[in-house]
């Protein structure tokens, strides 16, 4: 499909949204405390290095968007929920970071287990 | 991948420096950049997904020292040229003829 | 005898974007007149006096303010604002209490819509290597500063959600209107960078 002139403001306008309208059981709950997988692969993922391992509350439940680590490598969406996790700035950085600063990370289902 | 782009929490990457009142782009060349993204993301068919991973796949030390839109420019060749829209010779051969022309 | 002028050398990439571009459209890939459209829209069109619009709604109609924290897409798109990397928004309050920071350490995701295309710091190393661990030095840096008191929320864009901070309406400003409140609202302060002040610097 060509871009012309005519498409330009609707596609601004609507963008491309990465959520899928699709039920998927979500595996957390807001409250719940999660530890952030060991999870180092080789190819594309959006879970930043700093988190692994960590321990973290969900804050909230997004809803469910396409998974950036299969969709960049053409495997399907494999939509699944995407949360805003919370972590203490001492458990990310240690003990000489500030005890009141915290830092709110989008992470998707299949980064967390249960902790 | 545990790339260079995953720069959380890294040392010794120097002040921020920001620009006052930056212009929106800061060369002819990257206005060009910036228009041929949603046309190639409409006929080309690729993700934004891998989009940004033709960009973290880009040399750790080139990364660092190459400027955004020529992150992107990278990602276009890279995408393009892996769905053989484009291919590298195509590319190489008119860089070639476009310098010869500047001189 | 004055120098003749030597332009300077087109750039690697300079040339390689003209290389590019040409191919694609000699295969018909691309129009060149639509292209040009999208950097109409993006250097003159959609900036920061957007963002600035809805926090100074917020500020002066609670109603909305609500209904921001509640959908932000939903309430900035009332403003006729929605979009290419905006289609999914939040919008975090600044308080007494709290400060938020934005930031994408892995790449450069930024609320278009209400913001325009970032500035060259925010998509760089340090910026995105300091927000998440350092955000006080980082504001420091940008000459703000915070009471120990306060939290500070540091929020990294790694999913598909964008995030415009709400900053504190800045005292002393009761007798404005709402287009004189949105004009001190500034870029950095949406980001998390500054505050507002209630004069416009």
């Amino acid at each position: 499909m060509l871009l012309t002139p005519e498409i330009v403001p609707g596609l601004v306008a609507t963008g491309a949204s990465a959520r899928v309208d699709q039920q998927v059981k979500p595996s957390f709950s807001v409250g719940d405390k999660i530890r952030v997988r060991n999870y180092n692969p080789a190819t594309h993922t959006r879970l930043p290095g700093y988190l692994r391992g960590k321990l973290g509350v969900v804050e909230a439940d997004y809803g469910v968007f396409a998974f950036p680590d299969t969709h960049a490598h053409g495997l399907g969406e494999k939509p699944q929920h995407c949360y805003s996790v919370k972590f203490t700035a001492v458990e990310v950085w240690g003990e000489t970071a500030s005890t009141r600063d915290t830092l709110r990370v989008d992470l998707f289902d299949d980064y967390m287990v249960p902790e | 991948m545990n790339g260079i782009h995953d720069l959380g929490g890294m040392h010794g990457l120097g002040p921020i420096s920001p620009e006052k009142n930056e212009p929106v782009f800061h060369e002819e060349w990257e206005k060009r950049a910036f228009r041929l993204f949603a046309s190639t993301f409409v006929f080309a068919g690729y993700t934004i997904d891998e989009f940004r991973h033709a960009i973290e796949k880009l040399e750790p030390a080139h990364y660092l020292e190459s400027s955004y839109y020529e992150h992107w420019l990278h990602a276009f060749e890279e995408t393009l040229s892996k769905r053989g829209i484009v291919t590298r010779e195509e590319l190489d051969a008119r860089v070639a003829k476009l310098k010869k022309e500047d001189h | 005898m004055p120098k003749p002028h030597i332009a300077a050398p087109e750039s690697d990439a300079a040339i390689r974007v003209r290389a590019l571009e040409s191919i694609l459209a000699e295969k018909g890939l691309i129009d060149p007149k639509a292209i040009d459209a999208l950097v109409d829209t993006y250097e003159n069109k959609v900036g920061p006096r957007n963002g600035a619009k809805v926090v100074a709604r917020a500020w002066v109609d609670p109603a909305y303010k609500e209904r921001l924290l509640k959908d932000a897409t939903a309430a900035i798109k009332e403003f006729g604002f929605s979009g290419l990397q905006g289609e999914d928004m939040v919008v975090v309050e600044n308080t007494p209490e709290v400060h938020n920071l934005v930031v994408c350490t892995l790449c450069s995701c930024y609320p278009w819509p209400t913001l325009g295309l970032p500035p060259v710091w925010y998509k760089a190393a340090p910026y995105r290597a300091r927000a998440m661990s350092d955000p006080r030095g980082v504001l420091q840096e940008f000459g703000t500063e915070l009471d120990e008191k306060v939290e500070v929320r540091t929020w990294d864009t790694t999913a598909e959600l964008r995030y415009l901070v709400l900053p504190e309406r800045p005292a002393g400003t009761e007798k404005l209107s709402e287009d004189e409140l949105a004009a001190l609202v500034t870029r950095d302060s949406m980001i998390g960078v500054a505050k507002v002040n209630s004069s416009a610097a």
